[in-house]
This record gives structure tokens, sequence and C-alpha cells, in this order.
């Protein structure tokens, strides 16, 4: 099957990624900008980060923008599929969903719309094991947004890695998957090349902040 | 020991739908379903055939006679649900749902009881057998009036695993 990713350039969509990978075809990466930072769906932070992940993976992006209205946003999500269908002849959608069934099920009816499979390979999984996963299959994750208590500025920009698991093992959501924290993976397994951050900020007040890219190159692994 | 029967065309659903209920049981076998054997079950205490991608309808091609023989406990989830209704007979009604639902326990039973939410992903119900919960006034937990054959429409693993856990007991 040829299949594109609902791809956010955080941890769960390229662990799910390199797993779809081992079935099938992996052709196309789908990435949703919002400009709503509310939006239950698709704010993440540093999302243009996809442009150069594009790149480093040799898969291309198809890339929408959305205001992120509640019901605007699906329509645009839609769209995207839709258009990825029509370039790139998808057969079905990867997500990376664990536990959303907000997420889930709104994406499983534009699937069946558009006569799509739909394949959530992360569904249901253990946080912390997915967490231990992200490291054991070399996926270089950072911090990129805190949104809750009770994260500090120090998390801002921090690789994922064996102390910050046991770290974030003592909270409720320890993948975040309640929104607490977003990732952005510089490198990975699927990568040919390595993003590396050359400009970057940090905004924070109130147990919520972000981690800037600002600027960025590929360079050679 | 569990049989785990896998309703899955592709490797990948698996991932999505069997794994999860791997994950909540202590020892087990996993067979797909054009794989099952007479030996299978036969060491088998139990069996729990899942569910798997709304576009996939493979399973239904296969023979699944062996069920309305088995005397011992069997769980169906969505498509597993559909397959028992199969072997009784039962003729798959076309109905889509696709998300969060409020279920309501109508019949005392193993599986659960009171009121609770549950996730569906189906596009075929099963009616016909003895209906001991329902949704939006359709069944969605039905059980053989004689066996401990249960079919539930919705994903317990999702948002009411407690209904496996009593199955296991």
């Amino acid at each position: 099957m040829n299949l594109g990713i609902l791809y956010s350039g955080g941890k769960d969509s390229t662990l799910a990624l390199m797993k779809a990978q081992k079935y099938h075809k992996v052709v196309c990466l789908i990435s949703i900008v919002s400009e709503n930072k509310e939006s239950f769906m698709f704010h993440t932070p540093n999302i243009d980060i996809t442009l150069l992940q594009s790149q480093a993976m040799e898969i291309p992006l198809v890339r929408v923008t959305t205001k992120g209205e509640k019901e605007s946003e699906l329509a645009d999500l839609k769209k995207a599929i839709k258009d990825a269908k029509t370039r790139f002849k998808i057969d079905g959608v990867v997500t990376g969903a664990v536990h959303s069934t907000y997420q889930a099920s709104r994406i499983q009816k534009i699937c069946r719309e558009l006569d799509l499979w739909c394949f959530n390979p992360l569904w249901l999984k253990d946080q912390v094991e997915l967490l231990k996963e992200v490291v054991s299959e070399k996926i270089h994750a950072i911090i990129g947004g805190v949104f809750a208590e009770p994260f500090d500025e120090s998390y801002l920009g921090k690789e994922i890695d064996g102390r910050m698991i046991a770290k974030l093992s003592k909270l409720h959501n320890p993948a975040g998957e309640g929104g607490e924290i977003e990732t952005t993976v510089l490198n990975a397994p699927v990568f040919h090349k390595k993003i590396v951050i050359t400009k970057s900020s940090q905004e924070f007040k109130n147990y919520a902040g972000t981690y800037n890219i600002d600027d960025a190159r590929l360079e050679p692994k | 020991m569990i049989l785990i029967i896998s309703t899955c065309k592709e490797q990948l659903s698996e991932l999505e739908f069997v794994e999860p209920i791997k994950r909540m049981v202590d020892e087990f076998i996993i067979k797909r379903f054009d794989n099952i054997t007479k030996d299978d079950l036969i060491k088998a205490e139990k069996i729990i055939i899942c569910g798997t991608a709304l576009k996939d309808f493979d399973y239904l091609e296969t023979n699944w006679n062996w069920i309305e023989t088995y005397d011992k406990p069997l769980l169906g989830i969505c498509a597993g649900a559909q397959v028992i209704g199969k072997a009784y007979g039962i003729h798959l009604k076309y109905e889509i749902n696709i998300g969060q639902q409020k279920v309501e326990t109508i019949k005392p039973n193993v599986l659960c009881d009171g009121e609770f939410n549950a996730y569906f992903l189906h596009t075929k119900n099963v009616e016909g057998l003895e209906t001991i919960a329902t949704s939006q006034g359709k069944p969605c937990i039905l059980k053989h009036p004689k066996k401990e054959h249960y079919a539930v429409i919705f994903h317990p693993e999702v948002m009411c695993s407690n209904i496996i856990r009593n199955f296991l007991k």
C-alpha cells in the first residue's frame, strides 16, 4: 500500500511513520499548519520544521494552512488528505494518535468519506513505553513546547532521553497525551540528514512556553 | 491460556486492534483468522476475537462455523462480534458509527453494569441474539442465550477495558 502520514514533526508521528514503513511505503507527509493556538487538533510549535524534515527524509510534504476554527479545520484536513490521495495515489493514512478518541474519530470519518484505510499504530500504547520506544528507536526529539503544570522553562529545548523519561514518568500524561508537552524531531533512522538548529528563542509564562526554532539547516549524519 | 484471534488483513492494523488486547492478557497465543486449528480451540480456556480497520472485510469471507459448536467462553469485539453473528446465521445490518456514545446495560450480566461511555468504530451491526446493553436504542452487547458467547459491537479496549477484564475473570 502507498500511505500518507499525518505528520506534525513530533515524536509520535515519527514513530508511527517508522512502524508503517515496516509494512508499507510512506509516500507523503501531510501537515496541517493551524493559525489557532487553541486548536485541539493541530496546534504544534515549530510546525514549519516539517519542511526540513520532509527534505531530510526525502518524502514529499503536503502542507495545508487552516484558520483552526472547529469545523473548518476538519474541512481543511479533509482537503489535505484528498490532495494527497490525488497527487500521491495513497491507499491509506497513518496517524500518531495514542489515546484521543476526539482526534481519532474525526480522522476515521474523513478516511471513510475518502475511501481510505486508516492506521493508528501507536493506539492505546502505554505512554512511558512509548517514550522508551522513541529513545530505543533512536529518534532524537526535543521538547518544543510545555503547556501545563509543573513544567518550567528548564524543559524547553531538552532532549527526550532516559533522564527526561524518568522525570516525565512521574506525571499524569508522561508522553504529553493531554497536550502538556509537544516535541520536535531533529534526527531519526528514517532521516538521511540531521537537522541542526542555528538560531532559537524561548517564551515562557504561567507554566506554558515554547522553544522556537528560528533557523535551522540540514547537515550530513 | 487465552486464544486471541486477529481479524486483520493488514499486519499494521494489528498494532491498533490486537496489541491493546494482548497487553491485558497474561497467557495467550495469537492466531490470524484464517489460520486457526482444532488444536488451538481445544487448548484455549477462552477466546477473544479482535476488531479490525473500517475498510477491512476479508474476515467475513472465512468460515466461522466452529463458533456454533464451541462451548467455552468467547468474546467478539466489533469485527469479532460480526463473525459471531455470522456463525449463528444472523444477517449483518449496515450501520455506520464512529466516535463516543453512551451505553446502557439493560440485563444483569458478568461484563458490565449501569451506564458508561464507549468508543464505536463500525459499519455493520449484529441483531438477533439476547441484548444485554444498548446504545441510542440499538443493541451493542449481545449474548448467546445458552453459552458465554458475547458480541460487543464497540471497542471496549478503548474506554471500558473492565469489560475485557470481567470476561477474563
